[in-house]
């Protein structure tokens, strides 16, 4: 019972992705699909020699580490100054509210809210601010995802305010505030001494698995993002949907890439942090 | 020798709940007041009120013959001590000493002098760059002793900081404590519910029940005192013998 | 001034539900225009009809969900204690990270060549099996959080007292795992009910749960019905969130620093 268990686990696990990336890679190479012409590196070699697949990356990164880090100073701010009202009130269950709404439906809203014929275009014109529609700021489909860092951080920041408050407490802040302050920190040191470290070092795993989320992301960027620089989800979709055949490989070499990064980045974040990794069902 | 700490008819309530009742109390410099005080009797409570990490509702509080009714925490110079070593995670053990002369921005070389030395007196030099969840728990209480101490404080309160230990760890606790006291000097006030320790810690006895204390004038008056639990323990054992025999 | 910093960021997480409400009842919205010229119930009588698009959406997206949310906690509750308790559980733990931290778009991408083959692409078992494949390892690092060496002693306790393998199962590890359960169970929901890439790509279109319309909505450029596949999307959630708001949150635990 026990084994079948274990290879079921493997089978669901591992297996998907394995022989994806087999397919995938021998896709790429030129091996199967519908332009088989034999083994061949030029897809390989245009996806890493070329800049698309990078700026790709490059991009994902940035709008990942600038949403979590915007993510985290608002989520900061919120649960450390609203602590009380966090705990008991109407803010405690009103702070859920945003769960429930995913990404589908934040990137729907923030193009309605954001773009050119948008809600806050809209208010500006009533309050004399724009006088057309151009005069609005381009806030989606822009250069510098914007549209998609904003939605991203509106997604993101009231987890890490859950996140805080319930850590807060389990970390138990509070009593090693009280005993700095014997020891004479005033607010300010406590803030930078004994809140922050503490709230932040024990996060530090979970921050780094959202920026990989946010990097990956799909529906956000497909509605507020444009042609270039585009995230890499929608970027691999898009060599893999479109007419042009000669796309396709180029489009599974990018995703066997993105797969090994993030398979890298979660090694290199076990390698420096196995505490994460470890429970209380050690069994030596 | 002056008088370090004073309370005068201190009083306590939470809502209409009066926890701590009338509470008057006097401490030598250099000695430690031992106060006998189970859960309940509001003793967490007269710790904190001293510390400055809440407030009384009536009553006064005296260091070295000063009011400090009105002084932040922070300025007091009263370190309080948690039962639980509480050491901050993230820092390893030469930082969690530290951490107060960080605060007071000595310089580094006074601060490396001042921990090192603790550590040696405390024996755990070879565990400095350790962090806390790679000591044990009676490491770990002495490193949280040694990071307050090092500052040189007032006065300690501590609140059954021995209570998590095993008997043996306990007793090695004890000794340390006895020998830390009188080496830098200390004054402090020792919350214990364990009759033995009190006895051994404090060169003064009290005994704190129901929010109130009585604090004896020496401890021969303690082991005569009907209520002490003093002479129920000499009856114990003393009939365990005479059954032996 | 903290209150009123505080109401405005109510009113700012309320106003999202409002304006998306809004905008499901409304037909014409010319710039400049703040609000749809016009307001009526029409778009939302529309769903009653038992034949229309988003009615049948609705349905298909919570058939879905459901199966995959049943078959990942079933399953994953017996897995993962096996897994709990196994020497190489870290390495298992990290294995199941990897399809959790993949954009489940490129998943599907790599993946949905063994679906053409099969002919599953373009069906409900199709999109319930890809939903699946995502959304177990989830269930199993939800899981393995939960399982403790307590538990185990508990059920070695049970043994010891005479109870067969199925009385300790039923009797002690069933309500002690009520929480795990619950939580496992409407998190893997949550995720195959909100799912849109992988959903789209593996269901080519042709299965079209709720968030594929939304898409398709927009793409016809009709933002009302867009608006009103989005309310509905919002809907199942918020009465989660009203039955019980800690179901709705997630972490995986680590240990105490100190």
């Amino acid at each position: 019972m026990k084994k079948i268990s274990l290879i079921f686990f493997s089978a669901v696990v591992a297996l998907p992705v394995c022989s994806g990336l087999v397919y995938a890679s021998l896709y790429s190479l030129g091996i199967v699909g519908v332009l088989n012409s034999g083994v061949t590196l030029e897809n390989w070699s245009i996806v890493i020699f070329g800049s698309p697949f990078w700026a790709s990356i490059a991009f994902s990164l940035y709008v990942g580490i600038i949403s979590i880090s915007l993510s985290l100073l608002f989520a900061l701010f919120i649960a450390l100054s609203w602590r009380k009202a966090l705990k008991n009130g109407m803010l405690s269950t009103v702070i859920y509210l945003p769960l429930c709404f995913p990404a589908t439906v934040m990137a729907f809203f923030g193009f309605q809210m954001l773009s050119k014929s948008g809600f806050l275009s809209r208010l500006g014109f009533s309050a004399g601010i724009i006088d057309n529609l151009n005069s609005f700021p381009a806030l989606v489909n822009d250069a510098y995802g914007i549209g998609i860092i904003t939605t991203s951080v509106i997604l993101v920041t009231p987890f890490f305010v859950i996140l805080f408050t319930n850590l807060y407490q389990t970390e138990k802040i509070s009593e090693y505030k009280e005993l700095a302050i014997t020891l004479g920190a005033s607010k300010l040191e406590l803030l930078h001494k004994v809140t922050l470290p503490i709230l932040l070092k024990k996060s530090y795993a979970t921050i780094c698995l959202f920026v990989i989320f946010v990097m990956g992301s799909y529906e956000i960027p497909l509605l507020l993002g444009r042609q270039s620089p585009q995230m890499i989800s929608v970027a691999t979709l898009q060599k893999i949907q479109r007419f042009n055949l000669y796309d396709i490989p180029q489009g599974f070499a990018m995703a066997v890439l993105y797969v090994l990064i993030v398979v890298g980045f979660l090694l290199v974040l076990y390698l420096k942090n196995r505490n994460f990794f470890q429970a209380e069902t050690h069994y030596k | 020798m002056s008088t370090i700490l004073e309370i005068k008819n201190l009083g306590k309530k939470f809502g209409k709940e009066p926890i701590l009742r009338d509470i008057n109390l006097a401490l030598k410099k250099q000695e430690v007041l031992s106060l006998l005080g189970s859960s309940g009797s509001g003793k967490t409570t007269l710790l904190k009120i001293i510390a400055g990490l809440d407030t009384q509702n009536e009553g006064h509080i005296f260091l070295n013959g000063k009011n400090i009714d009105n002084e932040k925490p922070q300025k007091r110079n009263i370190v309080y001590l948690y039962q639980e070593a509480l050491l901050f995670p993230h820092l390893n053990a030469f930082e969690n000493i530290a951490f107060g002369l960080r605060l007071k921005k000595e310089t580094i070389s006074a601060i490396r002098e001042k921990v090192n030395k603790m550590l040696e007196n405390l024996d755990m030099s070879k565990h400095a760059k350790k962090m806390p969840n790679q000591l044990s728990g009676g490491q770990r209480q002495r490193i949280s002793f040694g990071r307050a101490m090092v500052i040189k404080p007032e006065l300690l309160l501590l609140d059954e900081p021995f209570g998590a230990l095993d008997a043996i760890t306990r007793t090695k606790m004890q000794e340390l404590f006895k020998q830390m006291a009188e080496l830098m000097q200390l004054s402090a006030l020792f919350v214990t519910h364990d009759l033995k320790e009190a006895i051994v810690m404090g060169s003064q006895i009290g005994k704190i029940q129901k929010g109130k204390l009585v604090q004896y004038k020496s401890k021969r008056h303690f082991f005569e005192d009907e209520f002490s639990g003093v002479k129920q323990e000499m009856d114990f054992w003393a009939q365990i013998h005479s059954n032996d025999r | 001034m903290k209150k009123l910093l505080q109401i405005l960021f109510v009113l700012s997480i309320v106003f999202p539900v409002v304006f998306l409400l809004l905008l499901s009842l409304g037909r014409r919205w010319a710039y400049p225009n703040i609000l749809p010229a016009e307001i009526n119930f029409e778009n939302w009588e529309f769903l009653q009809k038992s034949d229309s698009k988003l009615f049948q959406a609705f349905f298909i997206s919570l058939g879905i969900s459901l199966c995959v949310s049943i078959l990942v906690t079933v399953i994953g509750f017996f897995v993962s204690k096996t897994i709990a308790f196994n020497k190489f559980r870290n390495v298992y733990l990290i294995l199941a990270y990897v399809p959790y931290l993949l954009s489940p778009v490129i998943m599907a991408v790599i993946f949905q060549y063994y679906f053409i083959i099969t002919g599953l692409t373009g069906t409900f078992l199709g999109v319930i099996i890809a939903q699946f494949l995502i959304a177990f390892p989830f269930g199993i690092i939800i899981y393995l959080n939960f399982w403790n060496t307590k538990l185990k002693s508990i059920e070695e306790l049970s043994l010891t007292l005479g109870g067969s393998r199925w009385q300790t199962f039923k009797y002690v590890l069933l309500p002690l795992s009520k929480n795990a359960i619950a939580l496992c169970f409407f998190q893997v929901f949550l995720i195959s009910w909100f799912e849109y890439g992988l959903t789209n790509l593996i269901g080519t279109g042709k299965i079209r749960t709720l968030t594929v319309s939304v898409f398709n909505f927009v793409i016809e450029a009709n933002i009302y019905y867009a608006a009103l596949a989005c309310c509905l999307l919002v809907l199942p959630p918020m009465i989660l969130l009203y039955i019980n708001k800690s179901l709705m949150f997630f972490v995986e635990k680590s240990k105490t620093l100190s």
